[in-house]
């Protein structure tokens, strides 16, 4: 099935030193297409982190099925707030292009962006 | 499983036999386990072989030694041919001592059996073949369901094009040449959507929207949102209140991935007043008469993400100028690739824009302008791209400037029913003044008394300016003058927002009287507020010095108030009383005025 490694070789995640963050690196297009991946990377974070940190230096361009998974993980965190802490979710490293259309869309309002 | 069928064509009855015993010796197990044997049918040569295939559909077909010498190739093509879609292979049985001689022709043949016969390699090779036309049959059943499932695709996207299709019926957007949009199926299907109507006293009010994600999944939400939208404009509910509603609906119908993109905006053609509200499409593009470009950026979240909204105040108020043209337009230009995977993007589509402004005095070429960014994007695109949306509105276009509804179009003319005789009075607090939009309300109860329906255009732009000149510069105290700047025109309705926000005291009286007699009637609207009434002095600035005056007096017959009171009265006269003004009296004390000329 090369299809499929090959969408998965684009989500990435790893727990920072310190353990308080998960980094989940996008490469390339940030569409539906890995939203299995982007899914599965933050739910199987355990223990769950403080921070989901989305790093988007390798995405090269982000659409509206994109922005629909980061309200996902959103809910996800709100989800988790019931019973602990709740994490947040920030966004990090996003070129010019993909900034923009988070600006567009005005999520700069409900997530952080480092 | 039916049993394997094997046809075996030869001439020679020895050669025939020697086939079958060795067939019959083959034990077939299939993957599942069982043993299957196979069924024979011996023919003589091709001819019989193609009679035979009315009750006899092989899966194999065999040439003994003497056939495959006899046939030639046409005909083993001719059984091929009418064998169906399924393949048959066809062996052919070659002495090995004549091999190089020109038997049946083997290029027709898929493979040989050598004689004399080896039987462990005939059944390896049966067995082999076997296994290839069970395979070939489980792709060709996936084929066919396949096939189905796209048809049922195919079926149910064409239900749910003529759907969107009649989600349509109800807008204004094939009505006016002011109006150009390009909205194809496919941007339909995954979600785009375009709807247009006016609002009882006049405004056109139309959105671009696009719901996140891909498919049919994405458009089912134009459903709720088109009839909110449908349902609510036209019972003239503020376009903000529709958009905020649209919001809730969606947030809680949807699922969290799921939200709508929406570029909403409210023209007021007798004004020349538009109201846009960005909710995360890419900005409409306002191209003033000069060529002068502006965006109107977004300024708050997709609808439909968030429970609560900042609709008030992120909805941008424009002055539209002669000349002005707004064009919107969905991602799916700025997403179109080309085969080196760029994307179209906003810097083409604005420099198209612009590049036709600068040769605009030779060739005049604006109402080409449409034509040019679809071509351009098409041409872009490497594939066939067929997701675009693309809207362009003439605003200064005459066609926008028309009467609401069409089955209010005969408000001229007021024959028919009984008007009656009644009278309504209404008191609004501050509380309703801060958070409500009371006049859809009021109209809606206007639109019960009977045969008011018959005026309500009238009787809403009437309201409706009054009920705003009471609101703005009566309760509120706005000052009219401010609105001589673009800033100030936006500035004045930010100050807006804030002191109806922040209203602790005031109140709007609105009372109406109907009084219909043998041959006509009359019905006289007074809105009265808690302010301090009108200036001695009228600034040239003052809603009724401009505008609003000239749009009361188009639909009323008559304007009266005086300076130092709040109380407007306005009079629609109708039948044959019309001309004479019989009772003016007791407003008479109040110094009252009849309409003034009207400055343009």
């Amino acid at each position: 099935m090369v299809i499929s490694e090959r969408f998965e070789s684009r989500v990435r995640s790893e727990v920072s030193e310190d353990g308080e963050e998960l980094v989940i690196h996008v490469t390339g297009n940030f569409d539906f297409n890995i939203h299995r991946d982007f899914q599965r990377a933050y739910r199987n974070a355990n223990p769950v982190p403080k921070v989901f940190l989305v790093d988007l230096a390798a995405t090269d361009h982000l659409d509206s099925a994109a922005l629909g998974m980061l309200l996902l993980l959103r809910d996800y965190c709100v989800e988790i707030g019931r019973e602990r802490q709740q994490p947040t979710v920030e966004l990090m490293n996003a070129n010019a292009h993909v900034a923009h259309i988070l600006t567009v869309s005005n999520f700069d309002r409900i997530f952080s962006i480092r | 499983m039916p049993a394997f069928r094997i046809l075996i064509i030869e001439s020679d009855q020895q050669e025939t036999e020697a086939l079958r015993q060795l067939i019959a010796k083959w034990e077939y197990r299939s993957s599942a386990g069982c043993v299957l044997p196979a069924s024979m049918l011996c023919v003589a040569d091709a001819e019989a072989a193609l009679r035979a295939y009315d009750e006899f559909i092989p899966n194999l077909l065999i040439f003994g030694p003497n056939a495959a010498l006899a046939t030639s190739g046409e005909a083993v093509g001719q059984l091929r041919q009418c064998m169906g879609v399924e393949p048959v292979p066809i062996l052919a049985v070659q002495e090995l001592r004549g091999m190089g001689a020109d038997t049946l022709s083997l290029a027709a043949c898929d493979d040989i059996l050598t004689k004399p016969y080896s039987p462990r390699l005939v059944q390896l090779k049966l067995a082999s073949i076997r296994r290839f036309c069970e395979f070939s049959r489980s792709l060709m059943a996936q084929r066919d369901r396949l096939r189905r499932h796209h048809a049922d695709f195919l079926q149910e996207q064409a239900n749910a094009r003529e759907i969107f299709g009649n989600l349509g019926n109800e807008s204004c957007l094939d009505d006016t040449p002011a109006i150009r949009y390009h909205l194809s199926p496919r941007a339909v299907l995954n979600g785009d959507l375009l709807a247009a109507t006016y609002t009882p006293d006049g405004k056109l009010v139309l959105m671009l929207g696009d719901f996140a994600g891909h498919g049919l999944a994405a458009a089912v939400g134009a459903v709720p949102l088109t009839s909110i939208f449908y349902s609510m404009i036209p019972r003239g509910f503020s376009f903000a209140r529709v958009a905020r509603e649209i919001n809730r609906k969606l947030y809680d119908i949807l699922p969290r991935q799921m939200f709508c993109c929406l570029a909403m905006l409210e023209y007021d053609p007798r004004r020349r007043h538009l109201r846009l509200l960005n909710a995360g499409m890419p900005s409409p593009c306002l191209k003033r008469a000069d060529g002068a470009l502006k965006l109107l950026e977004s300024r708050h979240l997709p609808l439909g993400v968030l429970s609560s909204d900042q609709i008030s105040s992120a909805i941008v108020n424009i002055r539209v100028l002669p000349g002005d043209r707004l064009f919107l337009w969905s991602d799916g230009i700025h997403e179109a690739r080309n085969s080196k995977g760029e994307h179209f993007g906003e810097s083409r589509l604005l420099a198209l824009l612009r590049q036709t402004a600068d040769t605009s005095a030779a060739l005049d070429p604006d109402t080409l302008v449409f034509d040019r960014i679809l071509l351009a994007v098409s041409a872009h695109a490497a594939e066939q791209h067929d997701d675009l949306s693309l809207v362009e509105l003439d605003l200064s276009d005459p066609g926008l400037r028309r009467s609401g509804c069409p089955e209010l179009e005969t408000t001229g003319d007021r024959k028919g029913g009984r008007i009656g005789d009644w009278s309504i009075n209404f008191r609004l607090t501050e509380i309703e003044l801060r958070e409500s939009d009371p006049l859809p309300h009021l109209l809606s109860v206007l639109g019960q008394m009977p045969g008011a329906a018959r005026f309500q255009e009238d009787l809403a732009i009437a309201l409706g300016e009054l009920f705003r000149n009471a609101l703005e510069h009566g309760v509120l105290e706005l000052d009219s003058s401010i609105k001589g700047t673009d800033d100030g025109f936006v500035r004045y309705y930010d100050l807006m927002a804030e002191r109806r926000n922040r209203l602790s005291d005031g109140w709007v009286s609105i009372s109406l009287c109907c009084r219909e007699g043998e041959n006509g009637g009359r019905l006289t609207l007074v809105v009265e507020d808690s302010g301090q009434g009108f200036p001695a002095v009228r600034e040239t600035g003052s809603i009724y010095a401009g505008r609003g005056l000239a749009l009361l007096d188009t639909v009323c017959t008559e304007v009266r108030f005086s300076t130092g009171s709040s109380r407007v009265e306005a009079t629609l006269v109708w039948g044959e009383n019309r001309d004479p003004r019989p009772e003016n009296g007791p407003e008479s004390q109040h110094g009252t005025m009849q309409t003034p000329p009207v400055p343009v």
